[in-house]
């Protein structure tokens, strides 16, 4: 108990102290997460809006398997882009193990169903006659799916704050496919799994109150821009 | 052809049949309603107009161009178009985002938009209210913005689906004036649903009953109100007291009909002998202590069975063999000091009672 | 009519405004980092840097978490880092991945203390020009009420009385193994040998001994949570003195010796092996003064003695010490 108590002033004067290490290795993990989400969400927000505004046969077959992945276990989607890029592996030649760019890709494969799937989940909660307004008033498919996605903007919006949550608290594929290397790939969950090892658990808590600090003012900052509109 | 035309038109889902060859047809400026129960296929029969569904069979016409089949570009047939939905639909916005999104969607130039935004919320009552947030507007406001959006890119055809259902009747009156006024003024041709009898009336040019997905009788609202073209029409459209019976003696038009053993004198030309349905307006019916000497042929002895008052008129259950509705001003059945089991004499005139042969099975 | 127009731009502005920062700082991170040696200062490494766009070329090195867990690297790395221009990249891991690692190419040396699995490493012909640079030693730890009596045994008479005695009441006498094929892991392995003990006879045996997976200083932590014996190599146990309750009771034996090796990896077995040159400049350099007498002095202002022994100058001379090429002769 007297750990958590070490572990906030500890933590407040890393911020105060501006310790740099500290703050490298969080600016490192909001760049790298930060990545990953806009990146999944170039590829996640438009799959999830066709899938919704189309119907098909079999559209709740792929709806179904796409919430399968929902829970992929970080340290199988770690290991599986590591047999990839490894330098012996089929994408080796792009020297990617072992760089931030590793952890990107890793976080994108980890956040992707979680985005496409929960994307859907949103413009379902948007009434279908939105949907028949805008057709009716003369959109067409691409006006009337933005016009859907904006009606939806805070589900979107809550949906890309969890999956940058989800991005920047994971620990396994960052470990795996960055190796927690000094001055380049080191993120907090990194961080905090190596101090944890080392036996320093009170700096372990003060960078993991620190993560949840992070995570916290990015939310807030969506959330304030989102009222503005 | 007509301006809007649909031909042998079918929707199904699944087994059952939501329109059963439905041929309308719509001339251009007028407006159309199609009345029906709940249920009936309006909906349907709209959606597949505007192009937001596509018919299991049939075809639509518009301005003489096929409009169904993977031919043509949907959007922009549906540019021409515009739809009022039941339920007020507004968009999570300003009121003025609201009315302009056809024009943003068409890709119009800002200057004009706004003049014409504007204007539309002065002549739907919305005058200061560009910058409000729709959500926050009342349903009766929000189907007037859902109307001003509709009519913003100056469409050809106006569809509306029941638009009024569940509004106060300032707001009724109110849409139904603004669509009069966008019909006469810009030769906007309308086709509207509803179910009430009483508003087709006010508002259209034509009327077209619609019933199990079967398009059953179009007209003028006069024809169809009081000659309805079946007994199933004639109880949607507000006829009471239908009564099942057969023609005893036919002559010069004048008919006998035995109705649960009493006669009922009434204009026909059926002959003697037809099976048929006969139905009486509630108001046509006069109620009187002793028998009247009025030039009405039909004057039946009969008891009082309930009473029940609604606003100033009052609807009395008599029975005279078989039940009749009879409808009375409050004040005449206070000054008939009516009560229940009173004796009274109830007559209407021959010309009163509609005849139609009756619907088999 | 002009605040909507206001209205608009303030709109799209700030959209616009954040996503400029965003592909702004994604793009920055593209830009190749100067090729001139970084500044000795690692916190003022670029934030990242994509490495599809390559700058400084990066020597990969994969050690085991023992020797990273020290913290010696902190202080060798921007040293080697301003001597030779490149930026070194060290992960970490058992000796078995990090091994593996090796094979695979994705590093180009490794940093190792396993003989049995280095003579397999090379044999295969993954690994050349093996060269030492340090020395420590392991030591058998434990409650320091010493319930099964091993105080200044032999490493091996020390691990038959824990046997026996754990056989004997599980709940008493307890072992704690590092189960994870590390360096730690190999060398207890031999002492069980050496004790007269198969080792899967030892693993099966019984619930006194624990197989714990984890790193060395999670299992010294165990080790003092549960009361049990535990083989450490004296660097981390001395890291971790303050924070476990466990005393060093066996220190002295030859099986103990644990000798620090570094190999680079032969690019004509792993073909995707760079930077042939930068590794042998860094065997090379491990085996310099400069860095003989950091290891010399490393560890002594915290913990009162170095937690390892630089090889120069004979300071190894007991039995299994490397011999004299193996920790002078440099790679050509």
């Amino acid at each position: 108990m007297q750990e958590i108590w070490r572990a906030l002033v500890q933590a407040v004067n890393l911020i105060i102290s501006l310790d740099t290490e500290v703050v490298q290795i969080s600016l490192r993990s909001l760049y790298i997460s930060a990545s990953s989400i806009i990146i999944a969400a170039l590829f996640c927000v438009p799959i999830g809006s066709l899938i919704h505004f189309h119907d098909f046969r079999g559209k709740r077959v792929v709806i179904n398997v796409i919430q399968t992945f929902y829970s992929l276990p970080t340290v199988v989607v770690g290991l599986l882009v590591f047999l990839f890029i490894s330098r012996s592996g089929p994408l080796g030649g792009l020297e990617l193990l072992f760089t931030p760019a590793a952890i990107i890709i890793g976080q994108v494969i980890l956040i992707m169903p979680m985005l496409t799937g929960m994307t859907i989940g949103a413009l379902r909660g948007v009434d279908k006659t939105i949907r028949d307004t805008a057709l009716s008033s003369g959109a067409g498919t691409a006006q009337a799916i933005r016009a859907i996605l904006f009606e939806a903007r805070f589900a979107v919006v809550g949906v890309l704050i969890l999956g940058f949550g989800r991005a920047i608290s994971e620990v396994g594929a960052a470990l795996m496919l960055g190796g927690n290397i000094r001055g380049y790939t080191r993120v907090l969950t990194t961080a905090i799994s190596l101090e944890t090892q080392r036996g320093d658990l009170v700096l372990s808590l003060a960078l993991g109150i620190i993560l949840i600090g992070i995570a916290m003012v990015v939310s807030v900052i969506m959330n304030i821009l989102l009222q503005r509109y | 052809m007509a301006f809007l035309q649909t031909v042998d038109l079918e929707q199904r889902a699944g087994a059952a049949v939501l329109l059963n060859r439905v041929n309308l047809a719509v001339e251009r400026g007028e407006i159309f309603t199609v009345i029906g129960p709940t249920g009936a296929g309006k909906t349907t029969l709209l959606r597949l107009i505007n192009l937001l569904d596509r018919p299991s069979a049939g075809d639509i016409y518009f301005d003489g161009e096929k409009i169904t089949g993977s031919s043509g570009d949907v959007v922009q047939v549906r540019r021409r178009m515009a739809m009022v939905f039941q339920k007020p639909a507004v968009f999570n916005s300003t009121v003025y985002e609201n009315v302009a999104y056809p024009l943003k969607v068409r890709g119009y130039h800002e200057k004009t938009d706004r003049t014409r935004v504007y204007g539309l919320l002065d002549t739907i009552g919305l005058g200061g209210y560009a910058k409000r947030k729709a959500k926050t507007l009342s349903g009766g406001e929000a189907q007037r913005v859902a109307l001003a959006r509709a009519v913003v890119s100056k469409p050809d055809l106006l569809l509306l689906d029941e638009p009024t259902a569940n509004l106060d009747p300032g707001t009724v009156k109110m849409i139904e004036r603004l669509v009069m006024d966008f019909n006469r003024e810009r030769g906007l041709t309308v086709i509207m649903s509803t179910h009430d009898m009483q508003q087709a009336q006010r508002v259209a040019g034509r009327v077209g009953v619609l019933m199990n997905g079967r398009l059953v009788q179009v007209g003028r609202p006069g024809d169809v109100f009081f000659s309805p073209g079946n007994a199933r029409i004639a109880g949607f459209v507000g006829m009471r007291n239908l009564l099942k019976g057969h023609i005893v003696h036919s002559k010069s038009g004048i008919v006998v009909v035995d109705v649960d053993g009493r006669d009922i004198e009434a204009v026909s030309d059926l002959p003697a002998g037809a099976a048929v349905e006969i139905f009486i307006r509630p108001e046509d019916v006069v109620l009187s202590k002793l028998t009247s000497d009025s030039s009405a042929r039909n004057d039946l002895r009969c008891i009082i069975r309930s009473l029940s008052s609604n606003g100033p008129l009052c609807t009395v259950i008599v029975d005279c063999g078989f039940p009749l509705e009879v409808l009375i001003t409050d004040r005449s059945a206070v000054e008939l000091e009516l009560s229940q089991g009173q004796e009274m004499y109830a007559s209407f005139k021959a010309s009163a009672v509609r005849v139609l042969p009756s619907m088999q099975g | 009519m002009k605040t909507l127009l206001i209205n608009r731009i303030r709109r799209i502005s700030i959209p616009i405004v954040i996503t400029c920062l965003l592909l702004g700082a994604i793009l920055a991170g593209c830009a190749p980092a100067a090729p001139q040696p970084a500044a000795t200062e690692n916190a003022s490494d670029q934030v990242t840097a994509f490495p599809i766009i390559p700058g400084t070329p990066r020597f990969k090195i994969a050690t085991t978490t023992s020797l990273y867990d020290t913290g010696l690297w902190n202080y060798l790395e921007p040293m080697f880092e301003k001597k030779a221009g490149v930026k070194l990249d060290i992960v970490y891991a058992g000796t078995g991945v990090a091994l593996e690692y090796g094979r695979r190419g994705d590093v180009d040396a490794v940093v190792v203390h396993d003989p049995a699995a280095e003579a397999k490493f090379i044999a295969d012909g993954y690994g050349i020009n093996k060269r030492s640079f340090a020395f420590n030693h392991f030591l058998i730890a434990g409650p320091a009420a010493d319930p099964a009596g091993i105080k200044d045994l032999t490493p091996e008479q020390a691990f038959k009385k824990i046997y026996d005695a754990g056989m004997l009441d599980p709940d008493k006498v307890k072992f704690i193994s590092r189960g994870d094929n590390s360096g730690t892991h190999s060398k207890e392995k031999l002492i069980w040998q050496a004790a007269g003990l198969k080792y899967e006879d030892v693993q099966k045996s019984g619930p006194w001994y624990i197989e714990a997976g984890k790193g060395m200083g999670p299992c010294l932590l165990m080790a003092s949570e549960q009361g049990s014996y535990i083989l450490a190599d004296i660097s981390t146990f001395l890291a971790f003195k303050s924070k476990v309750n466990v005393a060093p009771l066996v220190e002295k034996g030859d099986l103990f010796l644990n000798v620090y090796d570094v190999i680079e990896i032969n690019p004509e077995k792993v073909k995707t092996a760079k930077m042939l040159p930068t590794a042998k400049a860094f065997t090379n350099w491990l085996m310099s003064d400069e860095v003989q007498d950091l290891i010399a002095g490393y560890g002594v202002a915290e913990y009162g003695r170095p937690l390892f022994n630089p090889l120069k100058g004979g300071g190894c001379a007991e039995a299994g010490c490397p011999k004299l090429e193996d920790y002078t002769v440099p790679v050509q």
